[in-house]
């Protein structure tokens, strides 16, 4: 393995996946670009049906793009899948382990399929799973399962992890713990490609992160980049029925420290420098239009914003509530 | 291929079985409640009496038959409507109407009793006495009774469910549960995973034959008698090739409704014509290459002839090399195809 650092963890060329149905095909990746660097936390962020776990699963080796380049730590898949396997590891967006095997027996399973295995307690210990080691797997609570299918994919040391949606469903608390693993896989030097729908994890998670929509990079940047490219840090949101169109873009944008409106229908975004100067212009510029307020607030500028931005819609409308 | 993972996935496998009651009793408790059931249901040494109808309207013309005691026949009066329902529900083999003189029966011919009420019941008419004519004795020695037949047929239907639901049944849900998804991006080759799994459903399927084997012959007297030894090697074959055919069965199937749709495609054939319940040497002529093609015809016909004939290992080859050729063509086959998403 004289080339085991060479190269990029993961490298994607012009990456398209399409899938064939009945309906009509699905483009699930459009010709994506991603360079994932050794070290990263790498994060894709983007809404359901972005194209996300379609993109980690090429990565994986466990779809076939229909066209463009993968390069999984210098290599590619045709030519040394089982070198890459043992140096990866994987939770998937949804796995159903063995139900009746208890989380040691789990746990040795895939201890046996790696020629060096991290020691189980020491496993367990990581992940906070030492006193459920007997339980059966049928018995674990979500968050749970989501740790256990984390030290499997842990357990062979790998250079690279993947973790398709490891938080989504949690409460807060078991979320919490699982960033934790995340951090302390990061301070051990590894690189991890993480997809989530949530944009507080991705903010304080990823190193970088490439927002997806409709299968396409629609930005790529550090957390605080992506932001910073909105150009201001705060959000008014101003709600009132039909007021997207009852004002125009050039009115407001011309008001004293706004820099940019965007119309969600009956909400309306605006992107300011300074709220305390922004504010009595907009409110002054509505008593003239005569448009009565439902609701105002102001707020930092989140990845949310960055992912309204460039899309005119939400990224937590399409999340499911658990 | 590194044994450790082979074993390590075996003893997966085992665990799950023996943790979970229900596939045991569908192992072993299924063919011994039907061995019980059919046992004793075909071992009554008498036949049951025949049943007879008559309609209302003819009750007068045969009032000399329903006054005397007639032993095997058994004669009921119906209003007239009412007894050709029940005729055709199958409550009674046959309908007599008409006259005294010029009697007339009404039999449905395809049904089994019918000929056997005729023959009764013309006897009757006739007047002869029932205990006239050659004296009739039942088999009831073992070996030639039905059950003798039976339980051979049952142990070979038990290895074909233990391949159809124990490997196949089992692959389809590690695959809807994306459990084999998971498995194959580990370092963990697919060889492995395949014989470990194999192996040990294959090593589950083997006690239940001797269990049932053993309850004949301490229920029911069937002996057994050709070697032991060539009962396991049949067994082991006999679980071998019906695991392929399980692998087979489940190589492409997403669901596990899937699954039950394909399997009873192969099984629903196996039980009609694979010679468990009934021989299969006298159906029609058409039929008897798919009868021939069926494994289970030669692995019940290998049981019988090595418990029942007392054949030894030599009489079973030919069966034996038949079994081995088709589990090894569904393995091969399953292999290439097998999808593993
Ligand atoms: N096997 C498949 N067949 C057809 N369409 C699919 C398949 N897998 C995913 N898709 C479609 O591709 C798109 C991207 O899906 P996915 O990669 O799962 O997104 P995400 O993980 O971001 O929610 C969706 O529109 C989805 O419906
Ligand atoms: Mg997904």
């Amino acid at each position: 393995m004289s080339d085991a650092a060479a190269g990029s963890a993961i490298e994607l060329r012009q990456l398209t996946k399409v899938y064939k149905a009945k309906e009509g095909d699905v483009r699930a990746i459009d010709a994506l670009d991603l360079q994932v660097e050794r070290g990263e936390i790498f994060g894709l962020l983007g809404p359901n049906g972005a194209g996300k776990t379609s993109t980690v699963e090429i990565c994986e080796g466990l779809e076939e793009p229909t066209s463009g380049e993968v390069r999984i730590l210098g290599r590619s898949w045709g030519e040394d899948s089982q070198g890459i396997r043992e140096r990866i590891g994987v939770s998937l967006q949804e796995t159903k382990f063995f139900e009746k095997l208890t989380v040691l027996e789990l746990l040795e399973l895939f201890a046996s399929f790696y020629a060096k295995p991290m020691p189980l307690p020491e496993l367990l210990a990581l992940v906070g799973l030492e006193e459920k080691a007997t339980q059966r797997y049928q018995n674990l609570s979500g968050g749970q399962c989501q740790r256990l299918a984390v030290a499997c994919a842990l357990i062979g040391y790998p250079d690279l992890l993947f973790l398709d949606e490891p938080t989504t469903g949690l409460d807060p608390q078991s979320r919490m713990r699982l960033w934790e693993v995340i951090s302390s896989f990061r301070e051990g030097g590894g690189t991890l490609l993480l997809t989530t729908h949530y944009m507080e994890e991705a903010a304080t998670l990823c190193d970088r992160l490439m927002i997806i929509d409709h299968g396409r990079c629609i930005a790529l940047g550090s957390p605080k980049q992506l932001i910073a490219e909105l150009g201001a840090g705060h959000v008014v949101s101003l709600e009132a029925p039909g007021i997207g169109e009852r004002l125009q873009a050039a009115e407001l944008s011309s008001l004293a420290s706004v820099r940019e409106s965007t119309s969600l229908g009956d909400e309306l975004n605006l992107t300011v420098e300074e709220p305390h100067v922004a504010l009595p212009a907009i409110l002054s510029l509505l008593r003239e239009k005569n448009i009565e307020l439902a609701g105002l607030s102001t707020r930092h500028v989140s990845l949310d914003d960055v992912f309204v931005h460039h899309t005119g819609r939400h990224l937590r409308d399409e999340e499911p509530r658990k | 291929m590194r044994p450790s993972v082979i074993k390590q996935v075996a003893v997966t496998s085992l665990r799950e079985y023996l943790r979970t009651p229900e596939a045991i009793f569908w192992t072993y408790g299924f063919p011994l409640v039907m061995a019980v059931v059919l046992g004793i249901a075909f071992s009554s040494s008498e036949p049951g009496a025949v049943r007879v109808v008559i309609p209302e309207t003819s009750q007068a013309a045969f009032a000399d038959l329903l006054e005397k005691d007639n032993g095997r026949v058994e004669i009921e009066v119906r209003p007239a409507d009412a007894a050709e329902r029940a005729l055709s529900m199958g409550e009674f083999d046959l309908l007599l109407q008409g006259s005294r003189e010029d009697p007339s029966l009404r039999i449905d011919p395809r049904r089994p009793g019918s000929e056997l009420a005729r023959f009764h019941l013309e006897r009757l008419l006739a007047g002869e006495s029932e205990t006239a004519g050659p004296r009739i004795e039942a088999v009831t020695e073992p070996g030639a009774r039905y059950i003798d037949f039976l339980i051979p047929g049952l142990v070979g239907l038990n290895l074909l469910g233990a391949g159809m639901f124990g490997v196949g049944g089992n692959l389809v849900q590690m695959r809807t549960r994306h459990l084999l998804r998971r498995l194959t991006v580990t370092p963990m080759r697919r060889s492995e995973f395949l014989l470990g799994f194999v192996s040990s459903r294959v090593l589950l399927s083997l006690p239940a034959p001797f269990v049932i084997i053993l309850f004949g012959w301490l229920a029911f007297d069937v002996p057994l008698r050709g070697s032991i030894l060539t009962v396991f090697l049949l067994t082991l074959l006999g679980a071998l090739s019906f695991s392929g055919l399980g692998l087979l069965v489940a190589s492409r199937v997403r669901t596990v409704e899937g699954l039950s749709g394909v399997a009873n495609m192969v099984m629903m054939p196996m039980w009609l014509l694979g010679g468990s319940f009934f021989s299969n040497e006298r159906f029609p002529e058409v039929l008897q290459p798919l009868v021939q093609a069926m494994p289970l015809t030669h692995l019940n016909d290998a049981y019988r002839d090595v418990m029942l004939g007392g054949e030894s290992l030599g009489s079973a080859l030919l069966p034996m090399l038949i079994l081995v050729v088709i589990g090894l063509i569904s393995f091969v086959v399953a292999l290439r195809i097998f999808r593993w998403k």
